[in-house]
């Protein structure tokens, strides 16, 4: 399982002292870029879309109920026809992967939880492959203790290899038995379920190895720590109409989970 | 006279702004061995639980024998000493050890001819015997409040937060692992045996962050290893 390497300095920098939460924030930018893009009003009555400015065939946050989407730079979705996974940096043999290569890699189904750290919850049903299976591949330089993913609507987020290395971390392709939607990280996603859900990266396009720690686009954007790891505190499950329960930290089930 | 006035108006601003726990006076039996590291518990009595808390003693008045118990976390450099594979950069030697389970914990503690401490040990020496919810007795606010994710500091920061027995990161800093399972009335066989209690750490809600009360009872699957649970040692009085 996990080593007792040290957690990177950066974990413990105090990101800019924002005193507004993500949700405004994300209204905020997501209203002043795509404002102008307006076609005409659309009615969002039954889309769920929390800024009803933005068109609704973009990808964007949603308060859909049983699982709320979050997308923190809206988009309208990955082109398949020039979309591939690079995985490089440190290591021996970098690739380059398109969709159907991934569903050679040894597939493993789990139901777990995704925690937003906005407070709410969703459980689904995941199916994907582990770390190991690219580790495997690409072979990194010991060195590389550190991952950067990107992903195809410019965000950005950062690991360290163990942790990715953890039981039920997953690089998911299909939910609840058919394969990823647009909404929920077509094609290719992360689920960590110890971490909150800015963590859990979406349509992502790289994975690079490096031996020093980046910073991830909520560290970079708001008061949000680079390490994510879900604290002790509440969960509002959306199966459970958003009633407060307490939760222990890492990942999250609920009474009625077990 | 309005010097006067005003000398007797800084007294009572400093008394008031004092961040000064008030100890509990303790009396070390002759021939008691107390580690320098360590705090000697004296036996008596104290209140553990809150009446509001369904999973604690509810405010019961419970009975302790004395006992030694760490005076703070266990840092990383003394982990170092113990595991010389554990890395960590030397600035931040001084923090607690984190991402240890809870066999690693009681390796430690046993290693150092210590155990883990028992829930009536752990919530006695962060508690003093007046109830209090938190041990450093009044409330303040975190100063991290306003961010979101866990940040330890150094196990010895924070004297304004120390117990009345003179215990550090009682409430705050990281979790700690308990020597018991985790357990309730009424739990179900299906966690019967699955956890085991973490005690004295913070409380998260989006970029709110919370001390646990001193009866707060947390638990963990022991195998965790996380950012925000560490270790504390305790030891019988020989």
């Amino acid at each position: 399982m996990s080593n007792d390497n040290k957690k990177p300095d950066v974990e413990e920098e105090k990101s800019a002292a924002f005193n507004f939460v993500r949700r405004d924030f994300l209204k905020l930018i997501s209203f002043a870029g795509l404002s102008s893009l307006l076609p005409g009003r659309a009615s969002a009555k039954d889309d769920f879309r929390n800024d009803k400015n933005i068109p609704k065939q973009y990808i964007q946050n949603r308060d859909t109920p049983g699982f709320h989407i979050r997308s923190a730079n809206p988009f309208m979705g990955v082109d398949m026809g020039s979309w591939g996974l690079a995985v490089g940096g440190m290591v021996k043999k970098p690739i380059g992967l398109g969709y159907e290569d991934l569903f050679g890699f040894k597939m493993v189904s789990q139901v777990s939880r995704l925690k937003c750290v906005e407070c709410w919850s969703a459980k689904a049903e995941w199916e994907g492959f582990e770390f190991s299976e690219l580790i495997k591949k690409v072979q990194p330089d010991p060195a590389a203790k550190y991952v950067y993913i990107q992903s195809a609507d410019s965000y950005y987020e950062s690991f360290a290899v163990e942790e990715l290395l953890r039981p039920r971390v997953l690089f998911v392709l299909r939910m609840n038995g058919k394969s990823l939607s647009k909404d929920h990280g077509y094609p290719l996603r992360l689920i960590a379920p110890f971490k909150y859900g800015y963590k859990n990266i979406k349509y992502i396009t790289s994975i690079k190895f490096l031996d020093t720690r980046k910073r991830n686009y909520w560290s970079n954007s708001g008061p949000y720590s680079v390490d994510g790891t879900i604290q002790p505190g509440i969960d509002h499950p959306l199966d459970f109409n958003k009633k407060p329960l307490p939760i222990n930290g890492g990942e999250v089930f609920h009474f009625f989970d077990r | 006279m309005k010097p006067f006035i005003l000398f007797i108006l800084s007294f009572f601003l400093f008394a008031c702004d004092s961040r000064e726990v008030v100890q509990i006076k303790v009396d070390i039996p002759a021939g008691v061995q107390v580690p320098e590291e360590m705090v000697y518990i004296p036996a008596g009595d104290f209140i553990m639980g809150h009446e509001e808390e369904p999973r604690t003693q509810l405010g019961k008045t419970i009975s302790s024998k004395a006992y030694l118990i760490d005076r703070f976390e266990v840092s990383r450099e003394r982990y170092k000493n113990f595991q010389p594979q554990y890395t960590f950069s030397p600035k931040s030697a001084l923090y607690p050890v984190t991402h240890v389970s809870y066999a690693e914990a009681l390796d430690y503690c046993k290693a150092h001819d210590k155990r883990l401490p028992t829930e009536v040990e752990w919530e006695k020496a962060a508690r003093g015997t007046d109830g209090r919810k938190w041990p450093w007795r009044i409330f303040v606010a975190h100063p991290n409040n306003g961010f979101s994710g866990f940040m330890s500091e150094p196990v010895d920061k924070r004297k304004e937060w120390i117990s009345p027995y003179g215990v550090y990161g009682m409430g705050h800093n990281v979790w700690e692992w308990i020597g018991e399972d985790y357990t309730y009335a009424e739990q179900p066989d299906s966690e019967s045996g699955k956890f085991k209690v973490i005690r004295g750490g913070l409380l998260q809600t989006h970029i709110t962050i919370k001390f646990s009360p001193a009866w707060f009872r947390n638990w963990m699957e022991p195998e965790t290893k996380l950012n925000f649970i560490g270790i504390r040692c305790a030891k019988d009085v020989s």
